[in-house]
């Protein structure tokens, strides 16, 4: 591959911090389009070979494990960042999530707004998002093959009535395409999918942009700190190299994509005498309103063998509880997605101890599951801070998550258990037990969220921030409100359509 | 003339090896790391660590398992306590609490007894710690994957496409 490289004091290029869903795609674009772009990546470049199926190596080998407080996170450090981890499932959003104030009205100990943009205005997008991603079932590409999970909760789905389930809306090749295999349903797909038939930025946005020549990847970067100029615009990044070495890259605009967490600390790690409350802060809102979706899996004994960790760990997905009907009890609503997790996860998921915990995991082979994603809403006191004394390997204060469930999200956690122990109990399953964590982490969503006035949030509909005309978050950091859809597909969507709006403001030389 | 060490070495071994590994089938590769531990840890015995032993299986107690697998979750857990104070301390907390709960030594208690035993400190913190410890660390062993079905990495066997990833055959025929 021939690697372009840029010159630090190169004030032409943008900076992307980050090279997962938002970053690696935002990069993509920009090099697609001609545009000089340095990526700064904090983790290493693994190749197919690397990955193996075994989650705690592969847990070693790119998952973040710099020292965090509070909520746990399940992040990457990674080229591809968390398309290496992610299940590969992609929802659109429907129309009213994106109108979720006007649709719910006010809920209590809520910050709720509407998206400032409409599904209308995001569905090119969508349609550009899922085709460079391969999504199955859509133009023209097969769905995906039909796994024992699928088929199960298929058939539990029929029992109780519903209606709008798939296998297909999965970004993981049913048949080769684009220079990436089919799916050998290797089953492993959390730990990096081993064969490239799962879409990550790793194999398919990286090379690409490296093969424009309008791109250079610079692994085992850490951004410590984004610099202005006196007159509030940013003029470059300082980021630690692999030997803790400093260096600050110049740049003309900068887009930030680190997922939530790190996204909100080198923004509020970034405060100058001009921003005090951090870079692009003057709302008070970066951090704030931090989302993760309700989540929880059912499980329960079937009468006969599933093996549900043969194939994708998630290969199908119902849309019939995602609507919002306030009689439920609760605003917004839930997908219910396939389940499959290795002994392990369940053990874990199953909890207890004891002759009646083991007897259950002895039925580990038929084991049925399913597992929810819904609506979270925004809280200002879940919220992303700054250590006050504690510091990580880069002197840098640790982040801090705050979080704890809505009453609406326990609501809708009570309808989705009943629904999601009748879907598996109406094929005979027993024992069901459901699980609501404080989720995987794996979600993450907000702190740094659009609106269309500047004090409600961070950034504009562009993911431009209010208050810094070249400084784009180009995360899920940037969603006004969850909605119930798994994100990646919406973060993808928002990367490509804020790359047009770069480039179009650089020829206008409004940048 | 042999160290005061290699003494005590020899000492635990034959204690574990005839009255534990003898019954159980230990094998002795796993028990030596965690004598290596009592080396360091004069307050804990062998007679402790084949209490925890017994723990490790009447937390999870599956019937095709080997006593040798609980043996090594336990060996795992007290190597893993030299560089670890939080478990360190957790793994002294329970056998003190073993210990204290009768004049015999737990492992020499009735199953019921254990289970009394168990059940008095199961709301403790350092209780539920090995649990969640013997739990994350047995539910990884190939051992008890193969004694529940779960055959773990298959990538090399060229994932399940052509091996069974969509025979699921007792579904209701509507369905």
């Amino acid at each position: 591959m021939m690697a372009r490289k840029f010159s630090l004091d190169d004030s032409s290029v943008v900076v992307v911090i980050g090279s997962g869903a938002g970053g690696g795609t935002v990069a993509n674009e920009l090099a697609q389009k001609g545009i000089d772009v340095v990526c700064l990546e904090a983790g290493k470049r693994l190749s197919l070979a690397d990955v193996v199926n075994d989650p705690a190596a592969m847990d070693a080998k790119m998952g973040w494990h710099d020292p965090r407080e509070g909520t746990g996170v399940w992040l990457c450090k990674t080229v591809g960042g968390t398309t290496m981890r992610w299940a590969g499932i992609t929802p659109r959003f429907q129309a009213h999530e994106l109108k979720a104030l006007s649709t719910y009205g006010q809920l209590d100990d809520t910050n709720l707004i509407d998206w400032p943009l409409s599904l209308q205005e995001l569905e090119p997008y969508y349609d550009k998002a899922e085709f460079k991603m391969g999504v199955s079932g859509s133009r023209g590409i097969p769905p995906s093959a039909e796994t024992n999970a699928y088929k199960l909760l298929k058939a539990g789905a029929k029992k109780l009535g519903y209606k709008e389930y798939t296998s297909a809306r999965t970004a993981i090749n049913p048949v080769a395409r684009h220079g990436r295999p089919g799916c050998r349903q290797i089953g492993f797909c959390f730990s990096g999918c081993a064969i490239g038939a799962k879409w990550s930025t790793l194999y398919t946005e990286i090379p690409r942009a490296e093969a424009t020549e309008h791109f250079e990847l610079r692994t085992e970067s850490m951004v410590v700190k984004l610099k202005h100029t006196d007159d509030g615009s940013v003029s470059g990044v300082v980021y630690a190299d692999a030997q803790g070495q400093l260096h600050e890259q110049k740049a003309r605009a900068v887009c930030v994509a680190g997922n939530v967490v790190e996204t909100t600390r080198l923004l509020l790690n970034s405060a100058s005498s001009l921003f005090p409350d951090g870079l692009a802060n003057s709302s008070g809102q970066l951090g704030r309103n931090y989302m993760r979706h309700m989540t929880f899996s059912s499980l329960a004994i079937m009468p006969g063998e599933v093996n549900f960790h043969r194939g994708t760990r998630q290969s199908g997905l119902m849309f019939d509880e995602q609507y919002h009907r306030p009689e439920r009890g609760f605003a917004g609503g839930y997908l219910i997605e396939t389940a499959g997790v290795d002994p392990s996860t369940l053990a874990a998921a199953v909890g207890g101890w004891g002759a009646s915990a083991a007897e259950y995991l002895d039925n580990y082979t038929r084991m049925g599951g399913v597992w929810v994603t819904g609506e979270d809403p925004p809280q200002t006191s879940n919220r992303i801070e700054l250590h006050d004394t504690k510091r990580d390997q880069h002197g840098l204060p640790v982040p801090v998550l705050n979080y704890s469930f809505h009453e609406n999200s326990m609501a809708m956690f009570e309808h989705g258990k009943k629904q999601c122990e009748a879907l598996l109990e109406s094929l005979d399953g027993r024992r069901p037990v459901s699980t609501l964590g404080v989720g995987g982490g794996c979600h993450n969503m907000g702190v740094a969220r659009m609106s269309d006035k500047p004090r409600d949030g961070v950034t504009n509909r562009w993911g431009q921030t209010h208050d810094v005309k070249n400084l784009f978050v180009s995360d899920g950091s940037v969603f006004s409100t969850s909605a119930a859809a798994n994100p990646t597909l919406t973060i993808v969507a928002l990367a490509i359509r804020q790359a047009e709006h770069i480039a179009d403001r650089m020829t206008r030389r409004e940048l | 003339m042999p160290s005061e060490t290699t003494t005590r070495r020899r000492f635990l071994l034959a204690a574990i090896t005839t009255s534990t590994a003898m019954s159980c089938g230990f094998n002795l590769g796993v028990i030596r790391s965690g004598v290596a531990w009592a080396e360091t840890s004069p307050d804990m015995s062998s007679a402790s660590i084949k209490s925890l032993i017994h723990m490790a299986r009447s937390l999870f107690p599956h019937a095709g398992l080997a006593d040798d697998v609980y043996a090594e979750i336990v060996d795992g857990m007290l190597s893993a306590s030299a560089n670890d104070p939080t478990l360190d301390s957790v793994l002294r907390q329970a056998v003190n609490a073993l210990d204290a709960a009768s004049d015999k030594d737990f492992f020499d208690l009735s199953e019921v007894t254990q289970l009394q035993v168990m059940n008095s400190l199961s709301e403790s913190e350092f209780f539920q710690a090995i649990v969640n410890q013997v739990r994350l660390r047995l539910y990884s062993h190939p051992k008890l994957w193969a004694v529940i079905g779960y055959p773990g990495s298959s990538v090399e066997y060229g994932g399940y496409l052509e091996r069974g990833f969509n025979d699921i055959d007792w579904l209701p025929e509507d369905a």
